[in-house]
């Protein structure tokens, strides 16, 4: 567990240098320290001296998804800020090479000129890539394209043992040697920083169209869109393509029909819920976010993903509603509170006992946001 | 018989079990006599795999159930002897093949299909279930199981997660990876445990993602839940033939680089469609140039757009000739020659070496060329069958073992070709996984902290070192045990 807040003068004399030098002062964070490498060996020599000195250490993107997991003191901050050069775009290969701290906007802007995208999620705000990538997040598109786990190529990872590793392979088919880039997608920096990642890109499609239709079943009249939604907005139908297979497929469905496509406002009340079950049972946690009276919630067909924003909810519904999606193999996490009461993951997976010996194997001293990971990892 | 080449390579030879420790007693305790085999014979034919490196198994045990797994499993690591899960050995780099005395479990009477959800499109399947098999079950609801390696008549599903199989419709699905969603696999421990689900983004690491491509050394898979994909509404299946087999790299280097993403990119070269004609007579011209197949599909209109997008880029790199299937049966004949060329290779040489190697898209054309041209300073029957769309190689030499020096030669040409791509910024392997065959490369691509890595990795699973031992990772590669201070 994280210690008290920091006791400077235990630092090594070279650490604190090493800290003043790095020191970062464009974010807003509480510890002691705050720093900003610009290199993985830096990023690496910090986390050495880090675990030397056993202080648990944050890292910090885009902050836009510290309020996932368990909370927790830290006394030095990682920030990703000087990690941030778009470093290899191959548009002819779809692939890119990207630091973690290069915000999902610039990149999209940047391979957006040949027309490409990374497929990560659609409303960003300043979330950065290895954000992202470190919290396992996907968009809606990913109903089309898989999870951003399927197009993480490789990684490169300063980890908490103090040490710079890369795994996975510089190509867009590969088995070679374990999934790296697997265990650190969504290890929520358990494990080290995630310093940059190659992704595979996909050409945007040439046509694109939103469709707001009475019934999320009527999108089954249409071979692979990019997303059906079901919100509380009403239900949306994204379709992407050849110019004429998007109108042919306008022409097969009733709605509304915009051209481009239009997001979901982002969910931003107090509390954001989120379901993740088998796809079949989606009707089943809508149904719930209706009871509850949710003011607002995104169900994602086909993927099983049910986001519901509320201001005030009984951690008894919770439990409730947890104990149900856990009986069917899935899960309900609890984002942005701060009561002590609620869990924000639940259940820990039944591979716990393997689970914390990874993160022994890459974070011995536990300095790399201790506890805040399933299983309080 | 296919693959079955090589008999002058080094054998790794195994020691029967020394049964004073009564593990064969035990394994016949748990599954009876003749679920256990210690015979001469079947130790010789369970000990290779259709790859190049021999090698000779203790004992073979053919479970039928999970519990049986988790009880050999419990026999085996308690009297300290490795376990090796094996499908239907036809992999290529040797990931079944034990490497010293073990207890090999064949996974192949395993192959129930457990369970369906076609709304849902998934399915729990044993992981001895043939990947053929389940796509034809699944036929009759509209859905299909993607990764499709030429294999797939035989190879196992649980085979494919232990090596990532890919296939030529792996180009826009994604390889096994991409379709498996959780499993019920037996760990090191003897212990039953439940990886990854239908639930999107399970809670913790993403250990189903580390399962896949782990060639059985992190735990023995016994059951799949595999992603099922609609059948494509529309196909459009084309050959086209070029004079010069870098024109149809360009080409396909160039569809990819429009952002058009093929179901299919296959590539012949001119030794291998000759293979094949005089095998199958499938109706491929004969030459020297190549014959690419290219497949799209989805929508009846977009697949009309992207097919015509295609058949523009062949035309301008020179394409010769593009036959386009008319039905159904015309496209299975336009498959057929591709489907044959390993029995083709088989027929037209007394042995072949079948390499994998992956390159950036990009480096396609150049990385070609090096390998022709390896091939000729060392003056070997070269045959290509690629994977363009991903620029995913296999070469294969054709000789003949019998030669004095022939099989070193042969190695040593190909690993020159495996070092080209590595050179031109790829990768050991694309989909046959690393084995034992590609074990030693390793640090061609990864660092001695990136191995160390995969060390600890490995070691969360079997601190023992009792799966499937001296795979994957080259021996020593754990060189960072002192923790910082
Ligand atoms: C003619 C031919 C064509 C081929 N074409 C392709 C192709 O197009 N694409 C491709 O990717 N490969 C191809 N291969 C290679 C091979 O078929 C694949 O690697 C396949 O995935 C192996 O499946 P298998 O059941 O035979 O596994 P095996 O060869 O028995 O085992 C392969 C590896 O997986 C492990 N393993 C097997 N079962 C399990 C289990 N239940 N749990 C844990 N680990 C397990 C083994 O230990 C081993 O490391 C081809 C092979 C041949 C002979």
């Amino acid at each position: 567990m994280p210690g008290p807040a920091a006791d400077v003068t235990r630092l090594a004399a070279a650490t604190k240098r090493l800290f003043e030098d790095l020191s970062d002062e464009s974010v807003e964070a509480s510890a002691a320290w705050t720093v900003a490498p610009s290199t993985m060996e830096e990023a690496a020599l910090v986390l050495r001296a880090a675990a030397d000195a056993r202080m648990p250490t944050r890292f910090y993107g885009g902050g836009t998804h510290m309020d996932y997991g368990y909370r927790g003191d830290f006394e030095l901050v990682v920030t990703t800020s000087r990690l941030n050069r778009v470093v290899d775009w191959q548009p002819e290969d779809l692939t890119v090479v990207v630091e973690a701290g290069v915000p999902i906007s610039t990149l999209e802007e940047t391979i957006g000129e040949r027309n490409q995208t990374a497929v990560l999620p659609e409303a960003f705000g300043r979330a950065t890539v290895g954000g992202v990538v470190a919290a396992g997040l996907s968009g809606y598109r990913r109903f089309r394209y898989g999870p951003t786990r399927d197009r993480v190529l490789q990684v490169g990872l300063a980890a908490g043992y103090g040490r710079v590793i890369a795994g996975g392979g510089p190509v867009v088919k590969s088995s070679t040697g374990y999934g790296v880039p697997r265990l650190a997608t969504g290890s929520f920096g358990s494990l080290g920083l995630v310093g940059w990642v190659m992704l595979k890109l996909w050409s945007r499609p040439r046509a694109t169209a939103s469709i707001q239709i009475d019934e999320a079943a009527a999108a089954a009249s249409t071979y692979r869109p990019l997303a059906v939604l079901e919100t509380s907005e009403g239900s949306f139908l994204y379709l992407g393509g050849d110019p004429q297979q998007v109108t042919a497929e306008i022409a097969s469905v009733d709605g509304e029909v915009r051209s481009g496509l239009h997001w979901p406002i982002p969910i931003s009340n107090r509390i954001r819920l989120e379901f993740r079950v088998p796809p079949r049972l989606l009707r089943q946690a809508i149904d719930w976010a209706q009871r509850v009276d949710a003011a607002r919630w995104i169900a994602e067909h086909g993927v099983g993903r049910v986001e519901a924003g509320v201001d005030a909810i009984e951690p008894k519904a919770i439990q409730a509603a947890r104990a149900w999606a856990e009986t069917n193999g899935g899960a309900l996490i609890v984002a942005s509170t701060h009561d002590p009461e609620i869990d924000p993951w639940g259940t820990p997976p039944v591979s716990i006992e393997i689970q914390r010996r990874i993160k022994q194997a890459f974070d011995p001293f536990s300095i790399c946001n201790p506890g805040i990971f399933p299983g309080g990892l | 018989m296919i693959g079955y080449g090589l008999p002058h390579f080094p054998m790794t030879r195994a020691s029967s079990v020394d049964d004073s420790s009564g593990v064969v007693a035990r394994l016949i305790g748990v599954l009876g006599s003749e679920r256990v085999h210690t015979h001469p014979l079947d130790l010789l034919v369970f000990g290779k795999d259709a790859g190049v490196t021999p090698g000779e198994a203790a004992v073979v045990v053919l479970p039928e159930s999970t519990d049986e797994v988790a009880a050999v499993v419990r026999v085996a690591t308690a009297a300290g002897v490795p376990v090796v899960a094996r499908g239907a050995g036809t992999g290529l780099a040797g990931g079944a093949v034990p490497t010293s005395a073990c207890v090999l479990v064949v996974l192949t009477r395993m192959n129930e299909i457990f369970e369906v959800d076609e709304v849902g499109r998934t399915a729990w399947v044993g992981a001895g279930l043939v990947n053929e098999a389940l796509s034809n079950a699944v036929a009759d609801h509209g859905l299909l199981f993607a990764p499709d390696p030429a294999s797939q008549q035989t190879a196992t599903i649980g085979g494919n997660v232990g090596t990532n199989a890919g296939g030529p419709h792996c180009l826009a699905e994604g390889s096994t990876i991409a379709h498996v969603l959780g499993m019920e696999v037996v760990t090191g421990d003897g212990e039953v445990m439940m990886v990854g689900g239908a639930a999107p983004d399970p809670l913790g690491y993403d250990l189903r993602g580390l399962f896949v491509g782990s060639e059985g050394t992190l735990g023995i898979v016994t059951r799949v839940l595999v992603r099922l994909v609609e059948v494509p509404p529309q196909l459009e299946t084309m050959l086209i033939s070029f004079v010069d087999v870098s024109d149809a790299a360009r080409a396909v280097s160039e569809v990819i680089a429009e952002g058009v993403v093929p179901a299919a990119l296959e590539l012949m070269d001119g030794p291998m469609i000759e293979a094949v004609e005089n095998f199958v007579h499938a109706g491929l011209p004969v030459g020297p140039g190549a014959v690419l197949l290219a497949e799209v599909s989805g929508h009846s209109v977009g697949v009309a757009a992207d097919a015509a997008l295609v058949r523009e880029i062949a035309v301008l790199n020179g394409a010769t000739e593009i036959r386009v299937a008319r039905d159904e049966d015309d496209r299975a004949l336009l498959w057929k020659g591709r489907k044959a060329a390993f029995g083709a290779i088989a027929q037209s040489a007394p042995d072949y070496y079948l390499n994998d190697t992956v390159v950036p898209r990009t480096r396609f054309v150049d990385v070609l060329d090096e390998i022709y041209a390896i091939a000729e300073r060392y003056e070997l029957r070269l045959l290509n069958l690629i994977h363009a769309g991903d620029g995913n190689f296999h070469p294969i030499v054709s000789y003949d073992a019998a030669e004095a020096g022939m099989t070193e030669k042969v190695i040593d040409a190909t690993h020159e070709m495996v070092r080209a791509a590595v050179a031109a910024g790829g990768t050991l392997s694309g989909e046959h996984g690393i084995g034992i065959e590609k074990r030693d490369l390793m640090p061609e691509v990864f660092s001695a902290d990136d191995l160390d890595a995969q060390e600890r990795i490995r070691d969360a699973f079997d601190p023992l070192r009792l799966l499937n031992p001296g795979k994957v990772l080259p021996e020593g590669s754990r060189c960072l045990d002192r923790p910082p201070t």
